[in-house]
């Protein structure tokens, strides 16, 4: 092993490809975003450069604290939901007392595999105003709660994050599964010969061992949130009005509504910026150390 | 069980790998079969054009049918165009792959001539005697705003009716409505007897630009497009009082509830199928209303705030012409050959609208019988069509896109019930800075 890895030429050789490729398709496109958010350009002439104005514009934008701010929300619905009820599911999974596990594991993965639009449709049909789902359960239960889930300003941003906190749930709870079952078991008999409860054995010795897991789908959740561009698209159209508008949208609408991509490219640049720092934080909170059994 | 996955690798890999060699080789016989083409001495040229759906299939067969006796020896290849307010067009452009030929927008134009991709026509208008073509009253939809012309028109100036069902006012009682208080009764009368009063496909924001456009049309007849040019600004009354008005109509209940996410075959679905009352579109609605609906649907002239401003303000229409139609690719090769197919395909989608489709609004003049009978409204709407004393655009003519996205997303808000006058026009005034 030593030896290989001291033939720094073999070593050269066998990244190159992946190197190049990533450097082609990631980075350039990651600098060339930058570099042409100092630009007014149309996406067609040539741009003028303009050096940071238009990060000076984007911070006076009303739209971009919106769309800042929705995909905050987002970012934490999903974190929230997917990775608190995937837990409480995976955990449940975990135990092998469970009857039907087979069948349940494979029914909380069934959302993840179907297309975006499939789901988006599906839900329009159930936040329907007059004839969907959700509300009509609100007036069989006789609770006068119904909504225009949609097409109200306040409620959209959070039906919307919902459903896509729905649709990739089962994706972090496969994580999580896999995670809890690679746990030795003598942890959890050592606390149970100790005295503790099923649960409270779960979140003193199972979720901690679990840590590096939750900083993958801390990561994934949270950097999801913030980028999140399909539902809304699909479902809502950033509207009504811009009420769930996020960054990636923000963009879209830069770049192809107004035809600003050099503006386009610095909502891009921010999030870019964001999801970073997002990640670089959650790397320093979570999971310091490698966790070795 | 190994064995067996890797047979099975095996074997998709080798599906693949037929399957791409299939591709490649089908690129061959379209290479081929060009060349051919080529041979029996047929020109090529890309058009960009709609072909979605069966009104605008339509138009399209019938302009290519014509084509071939007049010009048998273009081939047209065909690149549907995708309702994306222009995406793939620039994206065509910013490869250098534009179509000779294609459909165009205002907005698009008006990138393009900066970028030098579109070809200025004003010579070819002059050699094809288009000009003299032109219905008179359309030259609008000609010209840009730098007196040059970029594209061949078809679509005449448009306008946005209010339509009604004529049978649902009579059976509940309700006058057709003059006034806002007038309509709010109509709400109030309706909604009681769970009709609902309005219907938009306020999903795409475009109806509601021109829903708004209607109302601010009753204090300044030159509406948005006012806006648009910079001759007004948000903050004037105007303005103001218009939002507050689609707001009071919104709060007295005047939509379906999840209006903001109604399509048009679901908003068109309930005003055919009786139970919504009015419904807003484009005059190009006619044709489907009346299918629906026979003689039981009329349009009504935009209500206002008082009957004196009703009276004076009934001509003022919302929509109109704008620039727009078939262009030509400033890189084309044969450009003589490229421009005359595009006026052809104008002329021809103009006459088809005029002789099939039962519409008189077209930039052209048509001199070919009509096969096709005008609409009970339509006949109406061409009684009314000199009378006319202005029209402004609907949000695809707007040359402002800051103004254009930004109007389309103050206006759609407006109908959710939760947003303000105030925040409607600071929105906006934000959004133009």
């Amino acid at each position: 092993m030593n030896k290989f890895l001291g033939n720094k030429t073999a070593i050269l050789l066998f990244t190159l490809p992946t190197i190049v490729l990533f450097t082609i398709i990631v980075m350039w496109p990651t600098m060339q975003v930058f570099y042409r958010s100092m630009f007014d350009w149309d996406g067609l002439s040539a741009g003028k450069f303009i050096f940071l104005d238009n990060y000076k514009r984007l911070f006076e934008d009303r739209l971009f604290y919106t769309s800042l701010k929705n995909g905050i929300i987002f970012a934490i619905m999903l974190a929230v939901l997917q990775i608190g009820i995937g837990t409480v599911l995976a955990l449940t999974i975990s135990n092998k007392k469970i009857r039907g596990r087979k069948f349940l594991r494979v029914s909380y993965f069934i959302p993840v595999v179907l297309s975006v639009t499939v789901v988006c449709q599906l839900w329009l049909a159930m936040y329907n105003g007059e004839y969907g789902l959700i509300n009509k359960i609100f007036e069989t239960l006789g609770i006068p709660y119904r909504q225009d889930w949609l097409s109200n300003g306040k409620t959209a941003i959070y039906a919307v994050a919902a459903v896509n906190a729905w649709q990739n749930m089962g994706y972090h709870f496969a994580l999580l599964l896999a995670a809890a079952n690679s746990i030795p078991e003598q942890y959890l008999e050592a606390a149970k010969i100790d005295g503790a409860e099923k649960w409270k054995a779960h979140w003193k010795v199972t979720i901690p061992l679990m840590a590096e897991t939750y900083k993958f789908c801390f990561v994934l959740a949270i950097t999801g949130g913030l980028n999140a561009f399909a539902n809304m698209q699909i479902m809502t159209g950033g509207g009504p009005g811009t009420d769930t508008y996020t960054l990636t949208y923000m963009m879209y609408r830069s770049a192809f509504r107004v035809g600003e991509f050099g503006y386009g490219t610095t909502a891009a640049a921010f999030l870019v910026i964001q999801c970073l720092i997002v990640t670089f934080a959650i790397n320093k909170l979570i999971a310091r150390d490698r966790i070795v059994y | 069980m190994k064995k067996m996955k890797k047979a099975l690798s095996l074997g998709l890999v080798l599906s693949l790998t037929m399957a791409l060699a299939a591709c490649g080789s089908n690129k061959g016989n379209e290479a081929e079969s060009s060349s051919s083409n080529a041979q029996e001495g047929k020109t090529k040229l890309r058009i960009y054009a709609q072909y979605s759906d069966e009104d605008t299939k339509g138009y399209y067969d019938y302009a290519v049918a014509e084509l071939a006796k007049e010009m048998p020896n273009v081939q047209l290849d065909l690149e549907i165009q995708a309702q994306d307010d222009g995406q793939k067009l620039k994206t065509y452009a910013a490869t250098g792959n534009l179509p000779d030929v294609f459909n165009t927008a205002l907005d698009q134009i008006n990138v393009f001539r900066q970028s030098n991709n579109i070809l200025e026509l004003d010579e070819y208008v002059d050699k094809l005697g288009f000009k003299d073509k032109m219905q008179p009253s359309a030259l609008n939809t000609l010209y840009t705003d730098d007196n040059h012309v970029y594209a061949f028109p078809y679509a005449g100036n448009e306008m946005i009716l209010l339509y009604y069902n004529k049978e649902l006012f009579e059976q509940n009682g309700v006058k057709v409505p003059t006034t806002f208080e007038e309509m709010k009764a109509a709400i109030e009368t309706f909604k009681a007897k769970g009709i609902t009063p309005l219907s938009i496909f306020a999903k795409e924001k475009w109806p509601d630009v021109a829903f708004y456009d209607m109302f601010a049309t009753r204090y300044n007849p030159a509406g948005i497009s006012a806006l648009d040019k910079g001759e007004a600004k948000p903050s004037d009354e105007a303005y103001v009082k218009a939002a507050q008005d689609i707001i009071d109509l919104v709060k007295a209940g005047m939509l379906p509830k999840g209006v903001t996410n109604l399509n048009y075959d679901q908003a068109a679905a309930l005003f055919h199928e009786g139970k919504a009352a009015m419904f807003v579109n484009g005059q190009w609605e006619i044709e489907a209303s009346t299918k629906a609906l026979g003689d039981k649907v009329g349009y009504m002239y935009y209500p206002a705030t008082d009957a004196a401003t009703y009276e004076s303000g009934k001509m003022a229409f919302s929509g109109g012409g704008n620039p727009g139609g078939y262009a030509v690719s400033a890189n084309t090769k044969d450009k003589e050959l490229a421009t005359k197919v595009a006026s052809f395909m104008a002329l021809k989608y103009a006459e088809f609208k005029y002789t099939q489709k039962g519409s008189p609004i077209v930039s052209t003049k048509v001199d070919k019988p009509v096969v096709k009978a005008f609409d009970p409204m339509m006949e109406q709407l061409a009684k009314d069509l000199p009378n006319i004393t202005s029209t402004t655009a609907f949000a695809w003519g707007l040359s402002n896109t800051k103004f254009k996205a930004a109007i389309e997303d103050a206006s759609q808000a407006l109908l959710s019930g939760s947003y303000t006058a105030e925040q409607f026009v600071s929105d906006l005034e934000s959004a133009m800075k």
